[in-house]
């Protein structure tokens, strides 16, 4: 019924529609935090270009895009054992084994995403990155030119005043899209 | 379709382009998208600062610059009340609701955010473009931290070169 009534609405606009349709591209970031879950939450409830009632033509609305940034692995890691603080290289077979532990990890996060999305009935694609979140989110946001991106934030609960997480806090700094923090909902309602 | 409350989004405005370019954008990817039943209630506000927050500690003339100070605020006030009715006008958006507020405008928009229970607070950001790497404005820093729903900052693309 909406699409019908956005044909016939507007008199120049109607005409402009189908080919200014906005598509917004929109990148989220996930990592291993309820909140970060959250805000995909809320991107899906809230931003309604995304849902496939929007498009009505083959072209959709909006693009979603999950991005997950895995903290790269140091090498040099791990007092050993009880003995002392004797520092050692982690052998190849412990990176490896820890980088697919890695691996693994972030694809049992973009999977749980990528399920909710697609409850959602919306198409999204997975993006995985390798370094620090705070400037890999930015350098992917640019690189793709992304219209929106979403991120939680944890909001460190203890304290009273919510204070960003540092790399939504860095984000808000240095993206150069807008950007929309989504705070994890307060326990008292409304 | 009839959801009983429409989460409500509030933009905060002021004199800036910047924040006009805030609420087009809101305008553009919220609202024109459904021209008949937006999902969203959009509350506009502007948060005019009180004249003694700018006169300051201005000496033994500050009783008669307050008054000329509080003329032009609010001269200012209806300029921005203005061009954010006509842009959102401009977009087929009618329903909208405006608000002035008086204060310091982290305080209004926190406050604001409370008594509308918005969904989502958006702003736009001066960026300072000076310094390379743009530092958001106080305000809109402010908020990010405090206001205690989804926050959503708007920067003005620059022009690269």
């Amino acid at each position: 019924m909406e699409t019908t009534s956005i044909a016939a609405a507007e008199t120049s606009e109607a005409i402009m529609q189908p080919e200014k349709k906005k598509k917004l591209k929109v990148m989220v970031g996930i990592d291993d935090s309820e909140e970060s879950f959250y805000a995909l939450k809320w991107s899906l409830d809230n931003l309604y270009c995304i849902a496939p009632e929007a498009s009505q033509d083959g072209s959709d609305g909006c693009k979603l895009t999950l991005v997950h940034v895995q903290h790269p692995f140091q090498h040099f890691v791990f007092p050993a054992g009880p003995g002392g603080a004797t520092a050692f290289y982690a052998t190849p077979s412990m990176v490896d084994s820890v980088r697919t532990a890695q691996e693994e990890n972030s694809a049992a996060l973009l999977s749980r995403a990528l399920q909710m999305c697609k409850d959602k009935l919306v198409k999204a694609e997975t993006l995985v990155l390798n370094g620090d979140p705070k400037d890999m989110i930015c350098q992917a946001a640019e690189q793709m030119h992304i219209d929106l991106l979403v991120l939680g934030s944890r909001g460190l609960g203890k304290i009273k005043r919510a204070f960003l997480g540092s790399v939504s806090d860095y984000c808000a700094h240095h993206a150069i899209c807008p950007i929309t923090i989504v705070k994890p909902p307060k326990e008292r309602s409304k | 379709m009839a959801t009983t409350e429409k989460p409500t989004m509030l933009v905060g405005i002021d004199d800036s382009h910047h924040s006009l370019y805030a609420l087009e954008w809101t305008l553009d990817h919220f609202f024109t998208i459904f021209p008949s039943n937006p999902p969203f209630k959009l509350v506009v506000l502007h948060a005019k600062a009180l004249p003694s927050s700018v006169v300051g500690l201005a000496g033994p003339g500050a009783v008669d610059i307050v008054p000329i100070v509080d003329a032009d605020l609010k001269k200012t006030a209806a300029r921005v009340a203005e061009a954010a009715k006509q842009m959102c006008s401009s977009k087929s958006v009618h329903d909208v609701q405006f608000e002035v507020m008086e204060g310091d405008p982290r305080n209004v928009l926190c406050e604001a955010v409370e008594k509308y229970h918005a969904s989502m607070l958006v702003l736009g950001s001066h960026g300072y473009g000076a310094i390379k790497r743009a530092v958001l404005g106080s305000v809109s820093d402010y908020c990010v931290h405090h206001a205690h729903c989804t926050v959503t900052i708007v920067k003005k693309p620059k022009i690269k070169h």
